[in-house]
């Protein structure tokens, strides 16, 4: 079925997006940037030669390193900022690592191998490819991963109060920006491997790859820029009816409006309350 | 004595300078290659100012400005393809106007929900206007139209002066705005909702005026940049032209034209200079991230606000010192100044200026309120003390509005009645306009106004005479000084005065002399003694300085644990032990 | 154990003095107790002294160390801890990791000791404590880092007196153990009959230094601290109260 490979890779960045949110109130638009960053870094080393056990790991290590420095910038610069300036922050982030990217990597499509070449079975009568499989299983990995390592160990106990109350958090002995920036590769490593997944099935740029941000903010407002398990649901269901309208010509060619119309109902829903920012 | 020094105010003289000289200059003496590179900018120019608006005055953070531009184009393209003849000028405002309804359409899901939404869903605008114009292209394109100019501005250097005249206009409309209440109004909402709401103005609204002219400038902007290239390319209006041009705004500071101008002239340029060095030309987007990075660091002002900063450093323009030279507040000059209306005697209305009845709040398993009643009435200074936590502030919340029930978690209940009228159910602003007046624990006047821009906002129909004479009793700093170089004391007082002027029916004062020595708090208080006889108001005051409130107060209600425990005259009230040792934290004997 | 040292501590917030020319100690084994009326800066005194909002000058040595010039997170792991007014529960978390989060590796049964209360419901989330079992979790809290400073902000804050007085043994046996206790209260007389030594606060200064017990006897020394008498200067004829005339 077209669109269950996208969907898992929405899944996996959209669950990245809440738990970032949701840990340093910062929404990082940046996101499927780094991420792509790590998988244009994967297919240079590819080009040049170097198989995948060598340049995969690379890449997502790039990702992560990169995702680490901006979330350590943001802690340590932007420590009194709103949420809203930390997020501007991310923006121009995006444009600046768009700028670098297109001189690095050059602005052509490219075609990047699967990771999991040829296989697929059939479920019913629907066919699942092998990558597709291998992202929805990572997603449902990762969102499930995420909710046990939140609710059910130390560590997680720590990353929730820093979400609650990081100066509180702080003055306990926590080590708050440590934590935050392994958060902050952490998200990077999978945004990457993500990213990674999805690129084989479109005209993949480095442009491009960064707008998978978009699909996957979506996915997480599905969620309520709250819930894991929602943003991981969001994310298959925005895929899987992307999917259906390309098998759909006339409408294949717009199918990235749908996260604006998926966006757009998600917030007439959520505010249907009238919300005071109560801090302003 | 108060009269605004021209010298305080460079910005009009230089920019009509620039506005005359700059033309002048691109026209007599530059090649077709570098007007044209000039046109870039100046469009760049409107795009960055409405940017200004929507973020840079009402700190909306819309990414979308070229897929409004877009409409403005698509605007044009379809005139030229239907062959519709109309003058240019005329087209250019028609894709303005096309373009603000759906800039209203776009802030609307966001409009009541955190700022980060908007974000969300203006980049995925920006994106779905991206792919249809990638996929569709703009009418006209096959055909190999060409979008004319004007008759009149065929040439380079003519079409130049068009954009720069729309650049101008535009400008100086938006200058002149701000200085008009709906133009502060949109700091406001940048700086406190909660606050532009307490002075009577619709939040939602005051956004969506913002979202409107912005899109119409970025729909204008699309335009004149239709016009200048003749054919049409998507990806001139992508989402990356967006991002990037939302990073310039945001570098620059595009709340103001010369920030805008800035803008223009780094986007057209700075490319050209990179080219001339032997740089890749792309790096000028990483020089707008930098910027803006850095920028960001210090507030979002941007560069154009440090220049401000600055330029108000050099003229002298710092924080007032504690007490004013010369100006004494006449704490006795209760009726002699200001004309007013007509007390109407004391305490003799019937009707309560404010008639809190059964007032209860629950947060949850916890009880703010059990059961409060207070009573206030014109002419009446009645003050509220209490022990901390004892439910004064969340008093003044649910009575001004802001405390809303919500299920599950947030429990009201209890009748508000302002002049009579019930208005148990209206919401903040709409309170404020049936007379109910308040001020903040934690002070909340707008900084980025002026004294004066901000009494225009709080109090729109009071007279610059009423006004000036307020700040001269109050001991306020003079109408021309910024609210940001003010110190917050002073700037509490501001916002008292600016609460009296709008003439209300009743004052909420919530801590007014926090922040203020001993000798101005005593001399603030004299002063609040003598409002409610000359303006007829009913003030409900809440202060933990026992020995002012004791000295000025008609009647005193005293909560502790969310219940009133004594109501009377204040010399009654202040004598009582309970009330004492509820105060002091001693136990009395049951 | 040490205590802590405090000379020429000023706080100042957007350029305005809130507290200013504080000199104080806070002995171990004792607990010293500063009084005010609300306004007077004593929560901005503690935050600095934490480290929740910055110190504009001043020092305070614990163990020869200035912890002013440490990050939050050195001045806890140093020995000072502090219970912020308004109890800072994590509200989501469980009481029992509300107390993980403060108990690192070790565990967290010692704390539970003290306030066995809080055996009953280690899985109740702490939003839904009473706000006498939220300020024992807030305390118990504080106290797994092992503090050799203790600073506490308005325990009794919105809670009943007979709670307080449940609570006020426990700060005692702290100071018995050796700790250095700085307890900030609006209630002055349940403060005073756990405290040794008394300060009152008054618009950012200490304006009376007393022992507890003298301070407990003559409560109208206090009354006029409160009121600001002592800042002031006297006007002939002064009475403790003006009351305006009635109409």
């Amino acid at each position: 079925m077209a669109g269950l490979l996208a969907g898992g890779a929405y899944a996996m960045v959209g669950v990245c997006v809440v738990l970032l949110y949701q840990m340093t109130g910062v929404l990082n638009v940046a996101q499927a940037a780094i991420g792509a960053f790590g998988t244009m870094v994967m297919l240079q080393l590819l080009e040049q030669g170097w198989g995948f056990a060598i340049a995969l790991p690379t890449g997502v290590l790039t990702a992560a390193a990169l995702a680490a420095l901006l979330g350590w910038a943001i802690a340590r610069f932007y420590a009194d900022s709103t949420a809203q300036v930390r997020t501007i922050v991310t923006v121009a982030v995006l444009v600046g690592l768009l700028a670098i990217g297109f001189r690095l990597f050059g602005n052509d499509p490219r075609t990047v191998p699967s990771l999991v070449p040829g296989a697929g079975f059939r479920l019913v009568d629907v066919v699942v490819s092998g990558n597709a499989l291998i992202a929805l299983v990572l997603a449902a990995a990762i969102a499930v991963g995420a909710g046990l390592l939140l609710n059910r160990s130390r560590l997680g106990v720590r990353l929730r109060a820093i979400s609650e109350r990081p100066v509180t958090a702080e003055m306990l002995g926590v080590s708050v920006t440590a934590l935050a920036v392994g958060v902050w590769a952490v998200m990077g490593a999978v945004t990457a491997v993500a990213v990674t997944a999805v690129a084989p099935t479109r005209p993949s740029n480095f442009l491009s790859l960064s707008l998978l941000v978009m699909p996957a903010m979506a996915a997480a407002l599905l969620g309520g820029l709250r819930h894991l398990g929602g943003a991981a649901v969001g994310g298959v269901l925005i895929g899987v009816i992307e999917g259906a309208g390309t098998s759909l010509r006339q409408f294949s060619e717009y199918r990235q409006v749908l996260p604006f119309l998926v966006v757009v109902a998600a917030l007439l829903w959520l505010q249907r309350r009238e919300v005071w920012d109560a801090t302003r | 004595m108060r009269r605004v020094d021209l010298m305080r105010s460079p910005a009009i003289p230089l920019g009509a300078l620039a506005a005359v000289v700059i033309p002048l200059v691109v026209t007599m003496g530059m090649s077709s290659y570098w007007i044209y590179l000039t046109t870039s900018a100046t469009v760049t120019a409107l795009l960055c100012l409405s940017v200004g608006v929507v973020f840079g005055r009402a700190g909306m953070a819309a990414l979308c400005p070229m897929a409004f531009a877009a409409i403005g184009a698509l605007v044009m393209a379809l005139a030229n393809h239907w062959r519709i003849d109309l003058p240019f000028p005329v087209l250019l405002v028609v894709a303005g106007f096309v373009a603000l309804p759906v800039g209203v359409a776009i802030g609307l899901p966001a409009l009541r929900l955190r700022g980060l939404n908007l974000a969300i869903v203006t980049l995925g605008f920006a994106v779905a206007v991206d792919v249809v114009t990638n996929s569709v292209g703009f009418p006209g394109a096959q055909t190999l139209d060409v979008i004319p100019r004007p008759e009149w501005a065929t040439t380079d250097s003519d079409y130049f002066l068009m954009c720069w005249v729309v650049f101008v206009g535009a400008s100086a409309a938006l200058s002149w705005y701000g200085t008009q209440r709906g133009g502060a109004a949109w700091l406001a909402v940048r700086s406190s909702e909660r606050a532009t709401a307490a002075t009577g103005l619709a939040v939602p609204r005051v956004k969506l005026t913002a979202f409107a002219v912005s899109a119409f400038l970025a729909g204008v902007a699309g335009a004149l940049l239709a016009g200048q290239l003749g054919q049409l390319n998507a990806t001139g209006f992508g989402s990356l032209q967006s991002l990037t041009i939302f990073t310039l705004a945001v570098m620059v500071g595009a709340r103001h034209p010369e920030g805008a101008a800035l803008g223009g002239m780094l986007a057209a340029f700075l490319p050209e200079v990179l080219r001339q060095v032997g740089l890749p030309q792309d790096l000028a987007a990483v020089v707008f991230a930098v910027g803006a990075v850095i920028g960001l660091r210090s507030g979002a002002g941007g560069a154009a606000a440090d220049l401000r900063a600055a330029g108000r450093r050099l003229l002298g323009q710092r924080a007032r010192p504690a007490v004013a030279s010369g100006t004494t507040p006449s704490g006795q000059a209760v009726g002699t100044t200001t004309p007013g209306p007509t007390p109407e005697g004391a305490a003799q209305v019937s009707v309560p200026a404010l008639d809190a009845r059964n007032l209860s709040v629950g947060y949850g398993a916890v009880t703010a309120l059990d059961d409060v009643s207070v009573e206030v009435r014109r002419g009446e200074l009645h003050a509220l003390i209490g022990p901390n936590g004892a439910g004064k502030s969340t008093f003044v919340d649910v009575v001004s509005g802001f405390v809303r029930p919500a299920a599950g978690t947030v429990t009201v209940a209890g009748r508000v009645s302002v002049d009579g009228q019930d208005s148990t159910s209206a919401p903040v602003h709409v309170r404020a306009r049936a007379g109910l007046r308040r001020t903040f624990q934690h002070e909340r006047t707008i900084g980025d106004l002026t004294v004066a821009g901000y009494l225009r906002l709080v109090a729109p129909l009071a007279t610059p005479a009423e006004a000036d004479a307020l700040l001269d009793q109050f001991g306020c700093p003079p109408g021309d000084v910024l609210l940001s170089t003010v110190d917050v004391g002073r700037r509490r007082l501001v916002e008292v005065a600016g609460a009296v002027l709008s003439r209300p029916s009743v004052l909420l004062l919530d801590e007014p002399a926090a922040g203020l020595d001993a000798e101005e708090s005593q001399r603030l208080g004299r002063l609040l003694a003598g409002l409610p006889a000359t303006y007829g108001l009913g003030i409900l005051l809440i202060e933990h300085d026992v020995e002012m409130v004791a000295s000025i107060s008609d009647r005193v209600t005293v909560l502790d644990f969310g219940k009133v425990i004594a109501s009377g005259p204040a010399a009654q009230v202040l004598r009582d032990p309970v009330v004492l040792a509820a105060y002091v934290g001693e136990e009395v004997p049951a | 154990m040490s205590g802590l040292e405090v000379r020429g501590l000023e706080v100042h917030r957007a350029g305005f003095p809130i507290v200013t020319g504080i000199d104080l100690t806070v002995a171990p084994g004792r607990i010293t107790v500063l009084l005010g009326p609300n306004g007077a800066g004593k929560t901005t005194l503690l935050e600095a002294l934490s480290g929740r909002i910055p110190a504009t000058t001043g020092t305070a040595l614990l163990d020869g160390v200035d912890v002013l010039r440490l990050s939050r997170r050195a001045r806890a792991k140093h020995g000072l801890a502090h219970v912020e007014q308004g109890r800072t529960v994590f509200g989501d978390l469980t009481v029992a990791e509300n107390l993980l989060v403060a108990a690192g590796r070790g565990p967290i049964g010692p704390a539970l000791e003290m306030f066995p209360e809080l055996r009953r419901r280690t899985d109740v989330p702490a939003r839904a404590l009473s706000g006498g079992e939220q300020q024992m979790l807030v305390l118990a809290r504080a106290l797994l880092g092992r503090p050799r400073v203790l600073l506490i902000d308005e325990m009794s804050l919105g809670l009943a007196p007979v709670i307080v007085r449940r609570l006020l043994p426990a700060v005692r046996t702290l100071a018995e153990e050796g700790m250095a206790v700085l307890l900030v209260e609006q209630y002055a007389a349940l403060a005073l009959s756990v405290g040794s030594d008394a300060m009152v606060l008054f618009r950012g200064r200490i304006v009376l230094r007393d022992s507890a017990a003298e301070l407990s006897r003559h409560s109208d020394r206090l009354h006029r601290a409160y009121l600001g008498a002592n800042e002031r200067q006297p006007r002939p004829g002064d009475l403790p109260i003006h009351t305006k005339e009635p109409m």
